[in-house]
């Protein structure tokens, strides 16, 4: 009797799990085939590609195809150092990156806020579709009109600089000027959009524990560093991590079309990874070296996640990815 | 409120209808080219399987046969209409139909390698050694090897190239290109600038050199309200010129990017590789274009500058335009029409010391076979017909004779009612047109043989680095090297945007020597006094 009770629950115990897993996922699956286009998308073009990274490593010859060209080793990183170019682009790179995130995070933040205390509801509307439109503005046109505003001779901010009596700016022969021009587009451009994600966590915070605040007699200030705040915290925590895995990826279009395909005048301050690249690479054609700095940003961006979760982890666990 | 709903059910039932007979009608294509696929195939296998008659090619099977050409092709209709005259002969001759594929100016580069690098079945492939990096592709497996097929299915090309011509053509012992070996044309470049403006400043002789271009430039400043002098755009690069009006430096088929590296000491020393960039020349030149730039001879903002220079030109707005003497001929007389009185003169750089002017590589155009073509056999056939057949040849390099040009006097002269807009024609065909066939137009300037291709003649040198095909492999990575840094810091120096011009030249010798400047220097050497002993010397 005693035994039989026994081999019952060992037989529950290990047939549980599995059928359990197979009752969560058919409780979840709804969820699931909703997932199920994300999850082709990455297969297409995160995973399928992958294999493509041998490239990096070989002589690509068009005729002999990826798997037959000869193996070279790590001969195609060799450029990247040659030049002694690879820390200086590092270095604009990241901190740009640094820049575009901690900046853009805390303005959208802030944004997303405001927005929240607005009582007025058609301002609140159409202040929130004004900032949305500068993202479906292309970088191309962004660059046009930044040439439009900054050129020296015909340019808007000059003709203004000159009227007041004060001299014009050389704006394009200025490395000093670009980090700011080139931040400010950037927010001006993404403020609205990632302000919506902030907006949407905070409409997510259940109404009463802000009423029971308000009732407690907590100010406005109160409210928002003792609820919203924290509550945005995980919201934060993910887009940072997301964020830093492409830290070493440039907004290519952004830079290339900010400060024209040639100004080398400014390299020193706008030239990051991808325009380095996009340059070397297109007047000698060669896609094994193309494919090694892409290999390059990946592993520097996937030590940065996993280091960035570790860190997550450790100060406050609930939070991390994985 | 039925009704409605029927209606709409009707006409979707029509449009789905519509939808698939569409669908059918396109499978039954790719059905069609699929089996002529297959039937080739077996043609590439070596066996000619098949009816064998006459020359033994086999045509049974009907195919498609792809040219890529380099231009922005042609809005107005009038390409179609020549190509379908073009076809005609083509399905009779040879059973097959030409079709052009155009790669747009916009990007060309990018859009020309990657086409290659895709591994897309090109048939006929226009190719450049000096400007579509040729070799390099060759290097990357982009071309069919052409010796045996030559002979057998493009006899009359083949027969009319001598022996020496073919030797420019090949890549490690092998024919994977067919010159333009019988076209004269000159495209060394130079300034353009305008007579009249010249004539103002005191300059009454022809320019000679860049002091004077200087001192136009400076005329047209000072007198030429709302006139920029020259209105060059960012990208304009005018070093290799520079170092030809003041070296005797020949240029080498070696390509560093934004501005040559390299080159020959020169034609009496053609075997030795030098480079002007670590010579008081380069000192000199970013001298005078930082004081050009300083005098305000371009826009402050030259480096994003955009605009197009040569519409300006026409438009009377800028002073000046740099490019090559084909492009010149043709400019001179838009020139005399938008601007009459403007006397617009070239300035060939070759002009200052009269040393240095090399003829043309045959290999500047040319045609190729694209390594996975399908049918190399018929690509080969068609372009027989093109460069053999006058017919054909006329008519895809001018269009219709009554439509786009009729002869007048032994020239082509544009028909009563010719509207350019309507009737404007271009096929970009520069794969080997010949001078038999050619018909002068009136849309070059009359004079140009006269003049310039004169003064050519009594200078010019033979191009002899014909057979010079640099392996870069060794130096793969140094090259690119170097490269980026003539792309880094050439600009600037090019409009004098660099600073002080002692200092940025020094930075930019430091960065090339760092960049492997010295290594690609011994390899190229290394690899021209190879071809030095090939050549017998």
């Amino acid at each position: 009797m005693a035994t039989a009770v026994k081999s019952q629950t060992a037989a529950i115990s290990t047939a549980k799990p599995t059928r359990n897993k197979l009752k969560r996922f058919w409780n979840n699956k709804t969820l699931l085939i909703m997932c199920i286009p994300a999850i082709l998308f990455f297969i297409v073009f995160a995973y399928l590609p992958m294999p493509g990274l041998y490239l990096a490593f070989i002589n690509y010859n068009y005729s002999d195809g990826i798997f037959k060209s000869d193996f070279v080793g790590l001969k195609n990183f060799q450029f990247l150092v040659q030049t002694g170019d690879l820390w200086r682009l590092t270095f604009n790179t990241v901190a740009y990156n640094i820049a575009f995130i901690l900046l853009g995070n805390i303005l959208q933040i802030v944004v997303a806020i405001f927005l929240n205390e607005l009582r007025v509801k058609w301002f609140k509307k159409v202040s929130q579709t004004l900032m949305f439109l500068p993202h479906f503005i292309s970088a191309v046109l962004i660059g046009l009109i930044a040439y439009n505003v900054l050129s020296y001779d015909y340019g808007l901010l000059n003709s203004i600089l000159e009227s007041l009596g004060y001299d014009p700016l050389k704006t394009y022969s200025n490395p000093v000027l670009w980090p700011f021009i080139i931040i400010l587009t950037f927010l001006w451009q993404s403020t609205g959009y990632g302000s919506i994600v902030y907006f949407a966590a905070i409409m997510g915070l259940d109404n009463e524990i802000v009423e029971a605040a308000e009732i407690d007699g907590a100010n406005a200030f109160q409210r928002i560093r003792y609820i919203i705040l924290p509550w945005l915290k995980p919201t934060f925590i993910i887009l940072l991590l997301f964020s830093l895995g492409g830290i070493l990826k440039g907004n290519f279009g952004l830079f290339f079309n900010l400060v024209g395909a040639n100004n080398t005048a400014l390299y020193a301050s706008t030239d990051i990874i991808e325009t380095y690249v996009f340059r070397s690479l297109m007047t000698n054609f060669n896609f094994s070296m193309g494919s090694a700095v892409s290999l390059y940003q990946s592993v520097f961006g996937f030590i940065v996640v996993i280091t960035a979760n570790w860190l997550v982890r450790k100060t406050s666990p609930e939070n991390s990815l994985f | 409120m039925s009704k409605f709903k029927k209606v709409t059910a009707l006409l979707m039932a029509t449009t789905m209808l519509f939808g698939l007979t569409a669908c059918s009608g396109n499978n039954n294509g790719n059905n069609g080219s699929a089996s002529t696929n297959t039937g080739t195939k077996t043609n590439d296998g070596g066996t000619t399987t098949g009816t064998d008659e006459g020359n033994g090619v086999d045509t049974s099977k009907f195919v498609k046969i792809s040219y890529v050409v380099l231009g922005d092709k042609p809005k107005n209709g009038q390409f179609e209409k020549v190509m379908e005259k073009v076809n005609v002969i083509m399905k009779e001759k040879i059973n097959a139909e030409l079709e052009w594929k155009w790669v747009e100016w916009a990007d060309w580069q990018t859009k020309y390698n990657l086409l290659l690098a895709s591994g897309e079945a090109i048939d006929l492939i226009t190719i450049g050694t000096d400007w579509l990096d040729t070799w390099g592709n060759a290097q990357r497996g982009a071309f069919m090897n052409l010796d045996e097929l030559l002979p057998k299915y493009a006899p009359e090309t083949f027969k009319s190239i001598p022996e020496e011509d073919w030797a420019q053509s090949k890549y490690n012992g092998k024919i994977v290109l067919i010159p333009e070996n019988d076209y004269t044309q000159w495209v060394n470049h130079g300034f353009f600038y305008r007579g009249d403006w010249a004539k103002e400043a005191g300059l009454t002789e022809p320019i000679k050199n860049w002091e004077e271009i200087g001192q136009y430039l400076q005329y047209v400043k000072d007198n030429k309200e709302g006139v920029i002098p020259w209105d060059a755009a960012s990208g304009a690069q005018t070093w290799g010129g520079y170092v030809q009006s003041n070296t005797d430096n020949l240029e080498l088929p070696i390509s560093t990017g934004f501005l040559p590296v390299f080159a020959a000491k020169s034609f009496d020393e053609k075997y030795t590789v030098t480079s002007p960039i670590f010579e008081d020349t380069f000192l000199n030149y970013a001298t005078m274009m930082k004081e050009w730039g300083d005098k305000g001879f371009w826009r402050e903002d030259a480096l994003n500058n955009k605009n197009d220079n040569r519409v300006a030109l026409k438009a009377g707005l800028s002073g000046m335009d740099q490019h090559h003497t084909q492009t010149f001929s043709g400019l001179r007389v838009e020139m005399d029409r938008e601007q009459p009185g403007s006397d617009l003169q070239m300035f060939p750089f070759a002009r200052t010391r009269g040393t240095n002017l090399m003829e043309l590589s045959i290999t500047h155009g040319g045609t190729s076979v694209g390594a996975h073509s399908k049918n190399p056999e018929r690509a080969l056939m068609a372009y027989d017909l093109i460069r053999n057949n006058e017919e054909v040849y006329h008519l895809l390099n001018y269009g219709l004779e009554g439509v786009q040009y009729e002869i007048k006097d032994g020239k082509r002269a544009r028909p009563a009612g010719y509207n350019e807009a309507d009737d404007n024609f271009y096929s970009d065909f520069w794969g080997g047109r010949v001078d038999k066939f050619e018909i002068p137009s009136e849309t070059t300037w009359d004079q140009i043989e006269e003049t310039y291709y004169a003064e050519y003649d009594k200078i010019k040198k033979p191009y002899v680095y014909g057979q010079f095909v640099f392996d870069k492999t060794p130096v793969e990575a140094e090259l690119t090297a170097v490269s980026q840094v003539a792309g880094e810091l050439g600009p600037a120096i090019t409009f004098g945007k660099a600073g002080d011009p002692a200092k940025a030249v020094e930075e930019f010798r430091n960065k090339l020597k760092t960049a492997g400047y010295d290594k690609v220097l011994a390899e190229l050497q290394k690899q021209m006094d190879a071809y030095k002993a090939q050549m017998g010397e």
